[in-house]
Order: C-alpha cells, then structure tokens, then sequence
C-alpha cells in the first residue's frame, strides 16, 4: 500500500487513482491553499499559492531527503514515500508572497463583492497573508466587462486562467482568452464572439474570486444567507449532482456537486438557470374539484379521503406516471391505484424529448431526454404491469366506453412557454372526453388540468423528497431544500395519506419497501451515498445470483 | 457582403505555410506576421477571418496575438515602423535622450503614427544591437551609433 | 596555454562568408558527409556527451546529457528546436554568428538532428534580426538544392527539413517551452514541467531545444575531436563534485561604455579584465569601470573590484551572480547611475513577464513601480528593504515561478543591492531627504503607451463599474 507523508502523519493513498499532492494532503484533512489547480482541467502550475516542500523516503532507510526549492504540489504526484510539508516557515512565506502580490492591483471591494464569504483570496488572506499593506500603489476602480453570459470585474481577477481553461478543455467552445502579457493581462472575448454556451455558467463556480459573476445571482443574496442542499437537477435524464442554495424557501442559486460519476464538477446553465420555474407565479395553488357550477376549493385535509372515495366510485382505473414522480411516489401511485382496483392499467407519462444529446469535448452531456426519472419510472411500472411498460399513447388508446373509466394524470412538466404549450395539451384533453373521473395532479395549469374533475398541486422538485433514476440506472436520493407554497402538497405526502400510513411521508421508508419487493431496487437495501447507486451493477448482481441458483437447483 | 481584409493573396501565402506545422494553430503567428506586413495592422476583422481559415476558435488568434508586442490592432502602422532601444546598452550610450528627441520631432508618443502615416514610433526593449549602441531598427534597416544628427539623417532617408 | 584559434567566428568578416560556396570553401559540410557514413546517431550523441559541452544559451545544461532524455526507440516524429530567440540585453553573439555564418549553424543542426532522430527542425528566430532572417533563409535554399536537406540527405537515410518560425518581440520565447508554445501559435507562457521537452515538447512530441551557438559547437566537436575541445576553457574544479567543468571556445558580446564594442571569440574562462582591456578597447573616453554585467541583464553585476571574475560557467557565481549567462557582457563606466541601471533592468523584466506566475508578474511589475518611484526622489530607505525582499523571492531558484525569467529579474536587484546599496541609499537620501511617505500612491500600473496601441484594449469599449 503506498503511503504518502504529510505534515509527519501518514496517509494510504487510494488504488488506481494518481493524485497529486493537493489531493493528497486533502486525505490527511491538510488544506494545500491554490487558484489555478482545478482537478477537471489541464494542470498548468501558475499561482504558486500550493508552494510546498517536498521530500522522499527512502524505502530501504527511513532517511527523507528533502527538495531544496518549494515545488508546486499541484504538479507533484503523489507516491510512495511522497513527503510533504505544509506548515514550514519557508512555505508560510512564500504563500504570504502570492497573497501581497496578489492584492497589490485588487480593488478589495469586498463589501459589494458577491464572492464575499466564499472567496479563496479573502479566505487564504486571512489564513496566510500578512498584516500589513506594504505596497504605496493605487488601487484600480472595479471595471466591470460584459463577457456575454456572464460579467467579469476585471480589476478582482488573479490570472488562474482557470476559466479560460473549461472554455477550451471542457466546453470545447473556447471564447475566451487572455489579453496582453505581464501585468496587463485581463481576461476578455473577441468583440462579436461573447462568451455563450450551455456550459458557461461553470466558469462562475470555476473562478476562486469574485471576478466572474453570475448574471442572475448577482447583487442577489449574501452569500452567506444560504443554506446549501444536496439535490438532483431535474432537468434532463443525466440527473446531475448539484447544490441547492436558498434562503427562507427561495431558491437563489444552483451549483454542480461533485459526482465522478454523473456530471463530475460541472452543470448546464439548464439546470442551472431551470429553477426560476420553482418561484413561477403561474404555478397551481390549492386543490380544487369541479361540480355542475365550476370549480370547488377542496380542503387538503379533506382531499385525501375524498379522492380515494372518488378513485373507489369510478371503476376501472388507469394511472398515468410522470417521469418527473420520484420513484416512491410512482410506487405510492401504483399501489394505490392497484389497491382500489387490482385491474388497473398503468402507463408512462410522456417523455420530453428536445433534439439529441449533447456530448462536450471534456465528456460533459446533457441528455436529449428532458426529465429526471423515465428509468426509475419504468422500473416501477415493470413490476406492477408484469415487465411491460405501457407508453402513454398506448394507454390513451385504451380510454372509452367499455375500458377504463377513471384516470389519474401526474405531470411536473415545464410551464407553457408559447408558443410551447404544456405537454398536456388540448389534443390530449380531447380524448380524455367522456370519463368519468380525471385527476390531473401537476405544477402548471394545462388544457388537460382544465378538463380534470379533480387538480391536485404538486411539488416542484426541490420541495420533494425521494430519488431519480438517471439515463446510466444510477438512484440519487435527495431532501426536499424548501417548504412548498401554501396550497401545494407534495406527491408523496398525499399519496402517504391515502394509503393512511402513520405520520409523515418517509421517503427512505418507501424505497426500502420498494428495495423488498423490485429486484431492480434491491441495491438501495443499503444506505444512498452522496454520489448515488448503481442500480445497474446491481442489477447483473441480481441476475448473476439468480442464474447460480438456477444452476445449482 | 463586407470586402474580406484577408484578400486571395494574403490567404494563399498563409496557406503555404500549412505544410511546415502539423497543427493550424501553430500557423497562427506566421499568418499573423503576414498580415501586418501586408496592411499594416491586424485589425479584428482579420482575426475573424484568420480564424476562420484555420479553423480555430477567434478568440485563440486574439490571445496569441495581443501576447506579443508585436502587432499593431487600432490602426495600421505608419510607412516605416521605428523601433528605439532602451535597454541597458543602448540606454547607458544615450537610447533614451534619443526616443524624447524623437518624440519632440516626430510630435508623437511612442506607439503612435504620425498624422500623415509616414513613421510608426515604438520602444523596444534590447533588439540585439548593443554593438552598435544605441541603435535604432527602422523598417528592417539597423541604423548604427545613434545620435541627434544621424536621427535627421534617417528621417530624411524614410519614405 | 597554446594559441588560441576561433572556429566560430572563423568566417566572420571573409567576404560572402554567408554563402554556401564560401563555407564549403572552407570545409564546410565534410563533417557532415564524414559523420553521415562513419557514424551511428547513438555515437555521435556519446560523443557530445563525452566532449562534455553545455548550453550556450544561458542555462549551462549539459548537451549531450539533455539528447540522452529523448525516450528509446520512439516512433517519432521527434522535433529540433534551435533556439535563435536571442532577446537578452547585452547579448548579440547569435545574431553575429546567423548574419556572417548561417551555414556553420545549419551544419549543427543537421547533425544534431542525425543524432537525435529528429525528422523536423525549427529554428526559432527573434523578429528583430531581419537580415539574419534573410540570410538564414538563403542558406535553408542553398542546402536543400544542395542535397543537404530534404529527403536522403547525401545518399544516406537521413531526411530533415529546417523551418524558421519567426517571434514577435516576446523575451520569454528563449525559454525553452515557451518557445515550443510559440511555435504551437500560443501566447509564450512556459509549461510547467514535468514532462520535460525530451518527453512531451512540441506538439506533444518529444523535443530537444538547443542554442544555435550550442549547435556550431556540436558541429566543430565532431569535426575536431574531443581532445581539441577540452583543451580549451577551464577543467572541472576538482573540490566540486558537480562542477563539470566549462570546455571549448565561446562567443562572448561586450557592449556598454567600451571603445570597441562587438563579438569575440575565446575560450572560456577568460577574466572580465582581460576582455575589456584586450578585446573590447578598453573603457571609453578613459574612465573606469564601474559595474559590469557579466552575461546578459539577468546575470546581474560585478563590482570593480571583481573584474577578474573568469567567465565560464561557475566563474560569475563564485562573485555573486547568476551564472555565465549568454556571454554578453556589459561595461557601465564610473559615471552611470546605479539607480538608472536598476530602473532599466526592473522595466525590462516587468516588460518581458510573460505574466503567467504570480511572483513574477506582480513582483516584477511592483520592482518596477517602486524603481519609479526612486529615480523620481520619491523613494524612501525600507524601499531598498522591500526591493531586497522581491528579489529574494522570486524566481526558479527559490521556486516560486515556473521559468527562470524571476531569477533573471531578481539577480540584478539582489547584486545591485549587495554591491552598490551606498549608492542607492545616497541617491534616496539625496533625492528625499527627509523620507517622506509619497503622499500620492503610484498609479496601479505604469502607462505603457506601446502596450495600449497594440492589445486591442481599445476594441473592447468602455466599460461599466459595478
């Protein structure tokens, strides 16, 4: 096992991956301050905050020979024997150094930075900088430049060209550069050519100081007003790892969260931008029955039994599962349809599909596939339909007079943007004419939630709890980051109360029964980690096991 | 349609240089030298078009180009380009007393054209003439043993 | 010691010396033509290797040494880069040499090339030399109608083609990756190494990159012997393990307040004394030495009291400095200001930072403005302090940059601080008697008239605050 030294405490380094020293000092818990390193992006060693010292080991002796000179722990890799030294007065100094240097032309306009409280140079200055200002130099106005997708205050940037970097290596769209040499460099974009691409909004989580800002965060919020929630971006079946920060049930910004396995440190400005829908003014508020006068406010508490009575009277029943549900409210769904009627028919809500995937050089993709579930789905109708899944017009074909006659619709589609109409449009209305019962639970009004007899508000993503399945069978599991709007009840929840199962909606309790009961599920028996379960591994697991049964019986 | 500023010529020589690089990219300098020689400057329209016959990101010519100090943007250059060594050698024998004089003359600041777009004056930072310190390079002739006197001189020699 | 006899500026001043027919005149390519059929590439690398030659490019790196990095066996293509990229102030050796003898260089290249498998070469030329340019470019025709260059040189397997890529006024492109980022069409930002060029250079390929003086010289050791050459110069110091010695003959640059500027070539290890005295006329108008800067700007500057200082390449260390450098030496006589020396020597290198390390490109710039500050008598004692301090720590010796341009831009504020502080402290004393804190700051950045014109700054408009 290799072992590297640091700060005299050892640590194993990890198989089959080669780290270098900042990332090895990070298994210790040793912080190796940097700018310019990013482990995404091209290794190029110019900030020389993670000047450190290095040493080797002697594997026969013991004897540790020392580097003479600071090397870049960035461009170290870490192996066997790898000594390294972060707290020396040699390296203190030297990363007091970049720090005067570096604010020897920054505007220190912290109080009206929107890095503040989240930047690297505030955060290495109070840690490694000196006291004093030595330098009798005048410091610039704060110029800010219009980029295209997002601004640059010129005056804050450090030069990591870390930016720079994602926009050739990983977006592969390269519009910006550096301009002029030394001490005059800025980062700029060719007049004409701005800075736009779906990938942009990376730069503004890639950049450690607040010279890249956000175009629709900026001058929004302290940062250090938000909390920060884990979350699954639903906007595409990718099912990227992000951050949710908000403050008091307002979402005010989204951010990847690392995931080598899904999106690895980046987001498409889809996601990140998608979630202004949340706070949509359009969005269905209370729930509302319609009688021979029009509609009727319903009372929540009443909704539950009201509906299931309603669901009881109707007949045959079908039941329509949105890619959007979580995969325990497409179960809740399922069984309780079933429940009431062990005939009923259940189908796939329609799958948004915009063009085709879009692959970036540095192996980013967003999916042409535009919500969140379709698998987890799937997986859920296999079990209840006896391993066929029933695709939404297949279902409506069934419709009518002799077949089924009370439905339930799920959506979470995106709101209209005309000329874009909802995907439960008017066409679709037209052949649920005739039925004795529609249910249309969703977040935006629809021609389909016009011609409904009951419209039940559903949550918005982030007010949900539960797990997605993405495009790679990959489950993540997330918390709900705000309190839905009054007059909305989460999906879950009501479905948990039409089941009239005991206190509140157990999200983790659900997926363990589903665990139980679907063999595709069974991985999520254990703990969810943070970068989500591969529902595939598990699965040949499953089929591996079963076929050495077979084979033994 | 817009005229292109890289006109057939100035793309075919560029052209012939893709033999000797085995990446477009590398043919960015080259190309550039080619342009400014040909008008004068390498305005951003030529960027554009550059780019767009190496088929490289614009903003990749850009940084290349705004790195040396080399390539004229705003404006094409004067007739001559008069580049003025300052640096130890030639600035220990004089280089600097030369370039305000020039200044004085030319009533321009370095990096300016004169208004009738006859001399380009720029500092140059050692041009590998200390031999002949101080020297000045004026279009691709090296004058030698600069003073007062030979500067007259060389302004009446230039176009 | 026997007569000393130049081969590198052999031809120089022989009329049409730059041609092929008066190269070959004078034995020009026949150690080429011998090398090519008696030799293996392998021995011809053992051969540099054993000659023990180094670098003439500043750094003193082993050549044969660096060759021996190129990885085994490699399927190629494997690139050349003869670094012609001579910006260094004080130092005019290569241009010399490229005007008045562009063969010698090619004939080097040739067989380094041979040596190293090298299948392309590039010769990174520095814009400013226009008629080095024009001659290196005739001499290229010449050897490919020659059957010098091009496919089967001279019946045997060997094909070559030479390129001169041409720079635009950028210092740091004499470093040697970011001169292979130049090529590239880059900005000239050094890489980070590891990989070395011998592993991953140009264009990811495997890449040596010498000076071309280096090149003359591998030329005239495998026409010579190894015998020939180390008869020249100064045998290793035999108190230093490491020292390897400083062999063979050197163009050395002598420019400055001395009668008779120009190019000379000796052995190395000649003393700084003898250079001026002997080969350069003396100082002029009959003053005394003051400073001398022994190998281009970046060595930094002997005082007069060491002007027996040797030149190879441990000589100027032992005084203080950074090294040999490029052998261009510059006189400074008794009158000159050791505050304008300083002044010039920051302004170049904050000129030249390629900007990419933060040491470099706000240390270099922050010395320049502090330098301004003083020659204008506004500066103050804890300046020097400071100035001492940026000196100190930056550069690739400390290791706080990635390429040595630091150290070039520290080594003159460290020596001139060790050895001329009463002048810089009675120039401060002088200038602001009572020390006064500059009541209004230095501008953030100096105006660079030239810079504004070219960037393209304009283009972007103007701008919004906050």
């Amino acid at each position: 096992m290799a072992t590297v030294i640091v700060d005299n405490r050892e640590v194993e380094l990890p198989e089959g991956v080669q780290l270098n020293c900042i990332q090895a000092a990070a298994l210790a818990g040793v912080e190796i301050p940097h700018y310019c390193f990013h482990p995404g992006l091209s290794v190029v060693g110019s900030c020389r905050m993670c000047l450190v010292e290095i040493g080797k080991r002697d594997p026969q002796t013991g004897h540790i020979t020392m580097f003479p000179k600071l090397q870049p722990a960035c461009n170290t890799p870490a192996a066997d024997g790898t000594v390294i030294v972060t707290q020396s007065e040699k390296v203190q100094q030297a990363r007091a150094m970049v720090e005067e240097d570096l604010l020897l032309r920054h505007p220190i306009d912290c109080p009206i930075c929107d890095k503040a409280g989240e930047c690297r140079l505030q955060d290495y200055h109070f840690r490694y900088g000196q006291k004093e200002r030595r330098a009798e130099i005048l410091p610039f106005h704060s110029r800010r430049r219009d980029l295209g997708d997002v601004f640059l205050f010129v005056d804050r940037c450090v030069m990591c060209t870390r930016c720079v970097r994602f926009v050739r290596e990983v977006a592969g769209t390269g519009e910006l550069l550096v301009l002029a040499r030394g001490a005059h460099e800025e980062i700029a974009v060719l007049p004409g050519y701005p800075l736009n691409n779906k990938l942009s909004g990376n730069v503004v989580d890639l950049c450690p100081v607040g010279a890249l800002a956000d175009k629709d965060f900026l001058y929004k919020q302290r940062v250090w007003f938000l909390r920060s929630h884990r979350s699954v971006c639903p906007h595409c079946a990718a099912g990227c790892s992000i951050w949710i920060d908000e403050n008091q049930d307002h979402l005010w910004r989204i951010r990847p969260r690392e995931n080598p396995h899904v999106n690895r440190w980046w987001i498409c400005n889809d996601g990140r931008y998608g979630y202004h829908q949340v706070h949509d003014r359009r969005r269905l508020l209370g729930a509302r029955r319609r009688t021979a006068d029009g509609w009727e406010e319903l009372d929540w508490a009443q909704a539950p039994l009201v509906v299931r009575e309603a669901l009881e009277r109707a007949g045959r029943l079908a039941a329509v599962l949105s890619p959007f549900l979580t995969v325990e409210e497409a179960y809740l769904l399922a069984l309780l349809v079933r429940r009431i009627d062990p005939e009923a028919l259940l189908g796939l809500g329609p799958v948004p599909r915009m063009g085709q995937d879009e692959r970036f050089p540095g192996g980013f993709t967003i999916s042409a596939e535009k919500c969140p579930n379709r698998r987890g789905v799937e997986a859920v109708l296999s079990y209840f339909m006896k391993g066929r899944v029933l695709q939404f017009d297949e279902l409506l074909g069934q419709l009518g007079p002799q077949g089924v006659r009370g439905l339930w619709i799920t959506g979470g589609y995106k709101a209209p943007t005309p000329p874009v109409s909802h995907v439960l449009d008017q066409a679709i209305a037209d052949r649920l004419e005739g039925l004795d019962l529609v249910i249309v639970q969703d977040l935006f009004p629809s021609p389909v939630a016009e011609r409904a007899h009951y419209v039940l508000p559903g949550a918005a993503w982030a007010e949900r709890d539960g797990a997605y399945v993405n495009c790679q069978d990959r489950l993540q599991s997330f918390r709900r980051a705000i309190r839905p709007p009054r007059g909305v009840l989460p999906e879950g929840w009501l479905l948990w109360q039409m089941h009239q199962r005991a206190g509140q909606f157990d999200a983790a309790a659900v997926l363990d029964e589903m665990a139980q009961q679907i063999t595709y599920f069974a991985p999520a028996v254990y703990e969810i980690p943070e970068v989500g379960l591969d529902l595939k591994a598990g699965l040949l697991a499953a089929t591996t096991a079963k076929t050495a049964s077979e084979l033994k019986g | 349609m817009m005229e292109k500023v890289l006109t057939e010529g100035i793309c075919k020589q560029i052209e012939a240089c893709y033999p000797k690089y085995p990446t477009r990219e590398a043919v960015i300098l080259p190309a550039l030298h080619l342009i400014q020689e040909a008008i004068g400057h390498v305005p951003p329209k030529a960027v554009e078009e550059l780019a767009h016959l190496l088929g490289v990101p614009p903003a990749r010519v850009q940084d290349t180009l705004s790195f040396y100090g080399f390539f004229a943007q705003d404006e094409p250059v004067g007739r001559t380009r008069i580049w003025v060594c300052r640096s130890l050698s030639c600035g220990a024998r004089g280089g600097e007393e030369l370039l305000e004089y020039l200044c004085q003359r030319l009533g321009v600041q370095p990096g300016q054209t004169t208004p009738d777009g006859r001399i380009t004056l720029e500092v140059a930072e050692c041009i590998g003439a200390c031999d002949y310190a101080p020297a000045i390079l004026a279009g691709r002739v090296l004058w030698k043993n600069m003073t007062k006197e030979k500067i007259d001189q060389m302004l009446e020699t230039l176009p | 010691m026997p007569t000393f006899e130049p081969v590198l500026l052999a031809n120089v001043g022989k009329p049409d010396s730059h041609t092929l027919k008066v190269y070959e005149a004078a034995g020009g390519y026949q150690t080429l033509r011998r090398v090519l059929q008696e030799m293996a590439p392998k021995e011809v690398v053992d051969r540099i290797r054993a000659s023990q030659l180094r670098g003439r490019g500043g750094a003193g790196f082993p050549t044969g040494l660096k060759w021996s990095f190129l990885p085994k066996d490699d399927p190629g293509p494997i690139y050349l880069c003869a670094n012609a990229d001579e910006s260094e102030p004080g130092t005019f050796c290569n241009r010399v040499q490229m005007e008045h003898d562009p063969h010698q260089i090619l004939e080097g290249i040739i067989l380094a090339c041979y040596a190293t498998g090298a299948s392309a070469a590039y010769i990174y030329l520095r814009y400013e030399y226009p008629l080095a340019y024009e001659r290196l470019q005739q001499a290229v025709e010449e050897c490919y109608r020659a059957g010098y260059l091009g496919r089967n040189i001279l019946g045997s397997d060997m094909s070559l083609d030479i390129y001169i890529h041409r720079g635009a006024g950028a210092y740091i492109c004499g470093e040697e990756t970011g001169l292979i980022e130049s090529i590239e069409g880059h900005r000239a930002w050094p890489r980070t190494k590891p990989p070395f060029p011998a592993v991953k250079g140009l264009f990811q390929r495997p890449t040596v990159v010498n000076n071309v003086e280096t090149l003359a010289c591998v030329k005239h050791i495998l026409e010579r012997g190894i015998e020939w050459f180390q008869s020249i110069g100064t045998p290793p110091d035999p108190s230093d393990p490491r020292d390897p010695g400083s062999f063979g003959p050197k163009v050395f640059s002598i420019s400055g307040h001395v009668n008779r500027p120009g190019c000379v070539e000796l052995p190395l290890g000649v003393p700084v004394r003898e250079l001026i005295e002997q080969h350069a006329g003396g100082v002029w108008k009959g003053r005394k030495v003051k400073a001398v800067v022994p190998g281009g700007l970046s060595t930094g500057v002997l005082s007069a009291h060491e002007l027996d200082t040797p030149l190879d390449f441990s000589g100027p260390c032992k005084a203080g400095c950074l090294g040999l450098g490029t052998g261009g030496v510059i006189v400074l006589d008794e009158t000159y200001s050791m505050v304008d020396f300083l002044h010039n020597s920051c302004r170049f290198f904050a000129h030249e930072s390629c900007g990419q390390c933060t040491p470099c490109r706000e240390g270099t710039a922050w010395a320049y403005r502090i330098m301004q500050r003083i020659k204008a008598g506004r500066g103050r004692l804890v300046d020097l302090d400071l100035l001492e301090e940026i000196g100190n720590s930056i550069g690739i010796i400390p290791g706080s940059t990635i390429c040595g341009l630091a150290d070039g831009a520290a080594w003159p504020i460290k020596t001139t601080l060790a050895k001329f502080r009463d002048e810089l402290e009675d120039y401060i004393r002088r200038t602001n008697p009572l020390g006064c804190r500059n009541p209004a700051p230095v501008e953030a950045l100096p105006e660079w008239r030239e810079h504004q014109s070219i960037t393209g700054r304009k283009l972007l408009g103007a701008e919004a605050t906050i």
